[in-house]
């Protein structure tokens, strides 16, 4: 095969023109998230309106993406959030993910804004690059636009959508991937950047990466000898082995144990703990999905190891869903007092096809409920709200906007936000170190930007305990990581053998210096990433008052163990040392 | 009043002897007479300390030492549903 070079692709939507550019040298150790951020950074103005001409999105797979590495196949989006107001990072498990990357295609940048009201797909392929018109998809559910897609295009592309949601310029939108099935159910969810895409015209990225090159490798032996650490580290390791709690239940394992904790929010975040949490567990998940004859285990992207997707179907294993995340059933079901899986496979059904964030539904559809606009438990309600989305009516409008947005509009004051990001599915009052990573993270309410619940409760990675509010090194470090391991393209699941396991550290390292054929400092970087995106938001007008949690959430205790969210201002601006 | 003990997933199969379905959590009322320790429960039901992962008293992350009484909620998860640290995770033995 020809060397071909890594590169850039620069989309410019005002003119309907794409170019290709050399990928700098500056940037030559970046993948994932390290890129995404760096990128817009240095080129969006903090102050532009995140729907306006001057935001940019950026899709970048991570570094070792697209090679065999084990459980690698993740892609990150970045831009300016229309939820937030600040720099947005949201990443996928996605086959789109590897075509691009073996395409030596390092970045998209899609930039500008067409005048005029329609709709494009782009197609890339190793010899073409074209516009499509995409008008006739407008107002459609994105499951039977990724049907068509797929019929039309053949089952060797990867296909990345905005839906409804971003049509609407909902903050709520994410931007949906496609699964090994061709199901719209893998998103970059969190943040708005689906209406960031919509705001640029832009409904579909097509990828075809026949022909494509490959990777390349600058040190394969290196390489090799990392990858092959780290495969046997994931295949040895608890959490992330054949038969281990994520491939066995897949991530709503946490259901039950969370819920133990009293760190499972209910009913918008008025309990910690409620035992009809029981029906909605992984392990009567993973029952129904066999008996229904859906697919457990699964892996979201080819050559994941750890495998803890699924596909979740109606009875009878008919009109599947795809995977039911523990995030996802916790925000549409028991933060909604929705205690049935069929009623939230057909919430998350909804999202998938609407382009929403699970996460953000959730706990946007909980607000909606403490405002009276239908009440909790009302899973046909909560489907209906839905609708109101689909039919792009004025309450739909509101609800696509997202939580904090939806809570004004209803007069709520028990708004579970950071930064206009909802919070996900651990309450911070029971397990403090999560709260002071929601509270600041630059991303705004985010549990995967340093996943304190690993040391809290899974016992990954030393212990803490949940309660000690002494919690700002243990989230430093775990925010500096994670940034690290989003820059790679190894999934965060990975983390819980590599902190575990020394060579399964020291595997992924070489198996990344391999790719690069230089050596980058993990600290290092992780910590770069965080200042860029920290300077980025406070350019943006964000200071120390916008890492807090709500009031409600330092004030009222939360059953069943009455814990309140105390960590001390003081404890939280250590983080940073701001 | 007694100690109420939450069984997971394959341990609510082993305790509740039923194989082809699991209602996880099994929950059972046990009287504390002879249940000193977390461990006692696991004696009384015949399973071994390697069988478990997570265990929690009143929400609070528990070892085996960890002393019960009545009216406490003491959950205990399988080992398959672990998500434990291999060479560094050491419980709380408190008390």
């Amino acid at each position: 095969m020809k060397f071909l070079p890594k590169r850039i692709l620069r989309v410019n939507m005002s003119k309907l023109e794409t170019s290709f550019e050399d990928f700098p040298v500056d940037y030559a150790a970046l993948g994932g998230r390290a890129l995404t951020s760096t990128i817009v950074s240095k080129e969006v103005d903090p102050t532009c309106h995140p729907l306006g001409p001057n935001n940019k999105l950026v899709f970048a797979p991570g570094i070792v993406t697209g090679t065999v590495a084990p459980t690698s196949g993740r892609i990150s989006v970045g831009g300016k959030s229309p939820l937030t107001g600040g720099i947005k990072e949201a990443n996928a498990g996605t086959n789109f993910a590897q075509r691009l990357a073996r395409m030596q295609i390092s970045a998209i940048i899609v930039e500008g804004q067409p005048k005029g009201d329609d709709y494009h797909m782009l197609k890339v392929s190793m010899d073409k690059i074209e516009f499509v018109n995409a008008n006739k998809h407008i107002g459609k559910g994105l499951y039977e636009v990724y049907k068509d897609l797929f019929k039309g295009f053949g089952n060797k592309v990867s296909i990345c959508a905005c839906g409804i949601a971003g049509e609407l310029m909902g903050a709520a939108s994410g931007i949906c991937f496609n699964d090994p099935e061709g199901l719209p159910s893998r998103y970059a969810g969190r943040g708005g950047l689906g209406a960031v895409m919509a705001s640029k015209g832009l409904k579909f990225i097509v990828i075809d990466d026949t022909g494509a090159p490959g990777v390349e490798i600058k040190n394969k032996e290196l390489f090799d000898q990392g990858r092959e650490k780290l495969r046997k580290a994931l295949a040895e390791h608890d959490v992330t082995k054949p038969d281990g709690a994520l491939a066995s239940y897949g991530t709503a394992v946490l259901v039950n144990i969370i819920n133990e904790a009293g760190g499972l929010p209910q009913k918008n975040f008025s309990s910690g703990q409620d035992d009809r949490s029981a029906n909605i567990s992984g392990e009567k998940k993973a029952e129904e999905i066999e008996k229904r004859g859906g697919t457990r285990p699964h892996h979201c992207s080819p050559g994941c190891v750890i495998r803890c997707s699924e596909v979740w179907t109606k009875p009878g294993g008919k009109d599947p869903v795809g995977v039911l995340e523990y995030e996802s059933v916790w925000s549409l079901g028991a933060n909604c007092s929705i205690y049935d899986l069929d009623t939230i496979g057909e919430l998350n059904r909804a999202c998938n096809d609407l382009g929403l964030d699970t996460i953000e539904a959730g706990d946007t559809i909980a607000v909606a409920m403490e405002g009276g606009m239908v009440k909790f438990g009302d899973g046909k309600g909560a489907l209906k709200l839905m609708d109101e989305i689909q039919k792009k009516t004025p309450t739909g409008r509101i609800l696509a906007n997202g939580c904090a947005f939806t809570g004004q509009a209803f007069g709520v004051t028990r708004v579970p936000v950071v930064k206009g990001q909802g919070l996900p599915a651990y309450d911070p009052r029971s397990i403090k170190g999560i709260g002071v990573t929601y509270a600041t993270t630059p991303m705004g309410a985010d549990h995967t930007a340093g996943y304190a619940i690993a040391t809290e409760i899974m016992g990954v990675g030393g212990e803490a305990d949940p309660r000690d509010t002494n919690k700002s090194e243990l989230s430093r470090n775990l925010q500096v990581a994670t940034a690290y391991l989003d820059s790679t393209g190894y999934c965060l699941f990975t983390a819980f053998a590599v902190l575990d396991i020394p060579e399964g550290l020291e595997g992924m390292i070489q198996s990344i210096n391999g790719v690069l054929g230089t050596e980058v400092d993990l600290t290092e970087l992780g910590m770069k990433v965080i200042t860029t995106e920290r300077n980025f938001n406070k350019a943006t007008g964000f200071t120390v008052a916008d890492d807090r949690l709500p009031e409600f959430l330092r004030q009222e205790p939360v059953a069943p163990y009455n814990e309140v969210f105390d960590v001390p201002d003081e404890e939280l601006d250590k983080v940073w040392g701001a | 009043m007694a100690i109420l003990v939450k069984f997971f997933g394959d341990l609510a199969k082993k305790v509740s002897h039923k194989e082809s379905s699991i209602e996880s959590p099994f929950n059972l009322k046990i009287e504390s007479q002879g249940i000193e320790y977390v461990v006692d429960i696991l004696k009384k039901y015949s399973i071994e300390k390697s069988e478990t992962s997570h265990i929690f008293v009143n929400g609070g992350y528990a070892g085996f030492k960890k002393k019960v009484k009545d009216g406490d909620r003491v959950g205990i998860f399988p080992k398959n549903m672990g998500l434990l640290y291999k060479w560094y995770f050491t419980r709380h033995e408190d008390d």
